[in-house]
C-alpha cells in the first residue's frame, strides 16, 4: 500500500465497529432527545393529561350513573373513558415527532446529522426507534395508570365490579357503576393498545416530518389527517362515507381501544382492535417508507 | 486532498455551479472565492455528500463522501454557524455529533476548550452570539481531527480579535499537513491566509492558482506620478510612447512603465516631481475586476446615474460609491 498524503497521526482512538451507522445513530438521537426541553414538556402532558383526564371523567360519570338513560350505561365504558386523554396525547405526540426531525431542518443542523451518517437510512431508523421507544414507554406506563387510577376513582365513588360472565343487560340494570379490572376481557389489550396508537401515530408524525421538512406545515398536516379528515368526511353522504370513516387514524384509535366491539356501539362504523392496530401500523409503515425515499433521493 | 471533476449541479434551468474542475493540496491553506451566489455553498455541499451532482464528481483522498467509513474523522465542516437547536447546550450538540463516529466524549472538552467556549458548553447554543456559534462550528468540524476540514465563510460575524484567532488557527490546522478549504467573498481576508486560490464566478473557474501568481497575472503594474506640471509632464510621457492617464487628486497615472522609466522622462524634460511611487493592485481589486461582470446581484447606488436624470445633474458622489 502506499499513501499519497504525508501521514498524520491522530490521537483519537481507533473507532470500534466498521463503519459511521445505525449504533452511533441511536445513541446520537437519544442524546438529541434528551437535551432539549419540549421533549420534556410534551411528555409531562401526556402523562398529566392522561392521568387527570381519567380521573376527572370517571369521577363525572360515577356521579351521573344514578341518573343516566339505558341507552348511556350500555354506551358506558370504564376501560376507554380512563384513556380519554389520548385524544390530547395524540396531538402532542404529533408535535414530538415531527420536531424530531423538522427542528433539524429549520436550524440547518439536518445538514450536520447527514453528514455525519452519510447512510441516511440509518439516520430515519435511528431517529424513529429512539423517540418511538421513549413514546411506548411514557404512553404505556400513562395507559396503565390511568385505567388503574380510573377505576380507583370509580371504587371511591361506590363503584362496583360485575361478576364475570355478566352481558350488557347487567351493566344496564346494574345499581352502581360498575368497574372493570384489568382482567376484564379485552381490558388489558384495550389499555395497551391506548399506548401502541400513540406510538403509530410518533411515528406518522416522524414520517410526514421527513417528507415536508418543515415544522408548521409538518403539525398542520398531522392535526389535518387527525381531526379535518374526519370533519371532511363526515359531510359526505352517509353511504360513501361510512365505508371510509373507519379508515381514519383518529377511528382507528378508538377501534384499538374499544373493549369489545358491540353492535350496540358504533354499528360496524369501527374496525376490531387487531385489524385497526394492523391498518395504522401499515399507514406508518408507508409513510415511513415514503419519508426514507425522499430522504436518500432529496439533496439535503 | 480535495479534487472536483466536471462538478456542475442545475436547479431547473439555473447551472448553480457549471463544469468545475479544481485539485486543493494538503498542507496549505486553499482559499475559494466568488461574489455572493456564485456556487461556493452548493460546491461545499456538494462535497459532503449532501447535494447530489448533476454532472461530475468530487472526491477527498480519493474517495467520494458517501463511501467514507468515518466521515467526521477524515472530513470536518462549518457549513452553517447557526446549525444547532437554539434550545441544546454546546457539550450536547458535539456530544450527539461525537456518537455517530464512535468518538470518545473527552475529546468534546477538548474541541471546546480549543475554541475557548469551554466555559459556556452547558449554555444553551441560542444564547450564543454568531462569533461564538462560529466557534461552536469550528469545533464540531474539529471534532473528528480530520485530515480534511471545510470552513464556508468562517469570519462572518466575528470581531477582530477573532479573525484574528481563525486566521491563525487554519494557518495551524494547515502547518499540521491538513487540507484546508476556506470559501470567502472577501479577497482582502483570503490575501492575508490563504497560499492558494480558487476562485469561481456563476459557477464557473475563473482561476486555480496560488495567491502570487493570481496577483502577479492579473494586474498590470501602474505608477503614480505627481508634480506641479500636470499638462506638461502628461505631454512628455505620452511623446515617450506612455500610456497616461489622469489619478487622483491631479497626479497621473503610467502603465505598463515603471518608476525608473517615468522618473528618467521626467528629468530629461526638466519636470520637477513631487511623487513618484510604483503602484500594486491590492487583490480586492483585481478580484473585483475579474468577478464585476460575474456578480448576480449589483447593489445600486444611491443616487446613480440612471435614465431620466437631467443631464448635468451631479453624478460624481453616486459614481464614486458604485466603484
Amino acid at each position: 500500500m502506499t499513501t499519497i498524503a504525508p501521514t498524520r497521526v491522530t490521537s483519537l482512538p481507533e473507532p470500534r465497529g466498521r463503519r459511521a451507522g445505525l449504533q452511533g445513530a441511536l445513541a446520537s438521537e437519544w442524546t438529541k432527545l434528551r437535551t432539549v426541553r419540549s421533549t420534556w414538556i410534551c411528555l409531562a402532558i401526556i402523562v398529566v393529561a392522561g392521568v387527570g383526564l381519567s380521573a376527572l371523567v370517571l369521577s363525572i360519570e360515577a356521579g351521573r350513573w344514578a341518573h343516566l338513560a339505558a341507552g348511556e350505561r350500555a354506551l358506558f365504558d370504564p376501560v376507554r373513558s380512563s384513556q380519554t386523554g389520548l385524544f390530547l396525547a395524540e396531538f402532542v405526540v404529533g408535535v414530538l415527532g415531527a420536531l424530531v426531525v423538522t427542528s433539524e431542518y429549520g436550524t440547518g443542523a439536518m445538514r450536520t446529522t447527514l453528514a455525519s451518517v452519510p447512510h441516511r437510512t440509518s439516520v430515519l431508523i435511528a431517529k424513529l426507534l429512539v423517540v418511538g421507544a421513549v413514546v411506548l414507554v411514557v404512553a404505556e406506563v400513562t395507559a396503565f395508570a390511568s385505567f388503574f387510577v380510573g377505576q380507583a376513582v370509580l371504587l371511591g365513588q361506590g363503584g362496583t365490579s360485575l361478576p364475570a360472565g355478566s352481558t350488557l343487560i347487567d351493566q344496564v340494570h346494574a345499581a352502581n357503576v360498575p368497574v372493570y379490572g384489568i382482567g376484564h376481557p379485552g381490558a388489558l389489550r384495550a389499555v395497551f393498545f391506548g399506548g401502541l396508537y400513540l406510538v403509530l401515530l410518533t411515528f406518522l408524525a416522524c414520517a410526514i416530518g421527513f417528507i415536508l421538512r418543515h415544522t408548521a406545515g409538518s403539525i398542520s398536516t398531522y392535526v389535518g389527517v387527525l381531526l379535518v379528515l374526519p370533519l371532511i368526511v363526515s359531510i359526505l353522504p352517509s353511504s360513501f362515507a361510512n365505508s371510509f370513516e373507519k379508515y381514519l387514524p383518529s377511528n382507528l384509535g378508538l377501534g384499538m381501544t374499544a373493549v369489545t366491539t358491540r353492535t350496540t356501539d358504533f354499528a360496524g362504523t369501527l374496525l376490531t382492535p387487531w385489524v385497526a392496530a394492523g391498518v395504522l401500523a401499515a399507514y406508518a409503515v408507508l409513510a415511513s417508507l415514503l419519508a426514507g425515499w425522499l430522504l436518500v433521493r432529496r439533496d439535503a | 486532498m480535495i479534487s472536483a471533476v466536471g462538478l456542475s449541479k442545475a436547479y431547473g434551468s439555473t447551472r448553480a455551479v457549471d463544469d468545475l474542475s479544481f485539485e486543493v493540496r494538503s498542507g496549505v491553506v486553499t482559499g475559494f472565492l466568488g461574489p455572493n451566489g456564485s456556487g461556493k455553498s452548493t460546491t461545499m455541499r456538494m462535497v459532503m455528500g449532501l447535494d447530489r451532482p448533476t454532472a461530475g464528481s468530487v472526491t477527498i483522498n480519493g474517495v467520494g463522501y458517501h463511501d467514507l467509513r468515518w466521515p467526521l474523522r477524515e472530513v470536518g465542516a462549518l457549513l452553517e454557524a447557526k446549525a444547532v437547536h437554539p434550545g441544546r447546550s454546546a457539550y450536547a450538540h458535539l456530544l450527539s455529533l461525537a456518537q455517530t463516529n464512535d468518538i470518545p466524549r473527552s475529546r468534546v472538552d477538548d474541541v471546546l476548550t480549543m475554541v475557548g467556549l469551554d466555559g459556556v458548553s452547558r449554555r444553551k447554543a441560542g444564547k450564543f452570539s454568531l462569533g461564538m456559534s462560529q466557534r461552536l462550528g469550528i469545533a464540531s468540524a474539529l471534532l473528528g481531527d480530520p485530515g480534511v476540514l471545510l470552513f464556508d465563510e468562517p469570519i462572518n460575524g466575528l470581531d477582530p480579535e477573532g479573525i484574528l484567532w481563525v486566521r491563525n488557527l487554519l494557518k495551524s490546522l494547515a502547518a499540521e499537513g491538513r487540507t484546508v478549504f476556506v470559501s470567502s467573498h472577501l479577497m482582502s481576508e483570503m490575501a492575508q491566509t490563504a497560499t492558494d486560490l480558487v476562485v469561481i464566478g456563476r459557477g464557473r473557474l475563473i482561476s486555480d492558482t496560488s495567491v502570487e501568481d493570481f496577483i502577479v497575472s492579473n494586474t498590470e503594474s501602474t505608477v503614480l506620478v505627481r508634480t506641479p506640471e500636470t499638462e506638461r509632464l502628461q505631454g512628455v510621457l505620452a511623446a515617450a510612447g506612455l500610456r497616461v492617464a489622469p489619478g487622483p487628486d491631479g497626479g497621473l497615472v503610467v502603465t505598463g512603465a515603471t518608476a525608473v522609466q517615468v522618473g528618467e522622462a521626467a528629468h530629461a524634460a526638466g519636470v520637477m516631481l513631487h511623487e513618484l511611487s510604483p503602484q500594486q493592485a491590492s487583490l480586492e481589486e483585481v478580484f473585483m475586476d475579474m468577478t464585476s461582470d460575474m456578480v448576480d446581484y449589483h447593489g445600486l447606488a444611491p443616487d446613480a446615474p440612471s435614465d431620466g436624470v437631467p443631464a448635468g445633474a451631479p453624478t460624481g458622489a453616486g459614481a464614486e460609491v458604485a466603484r
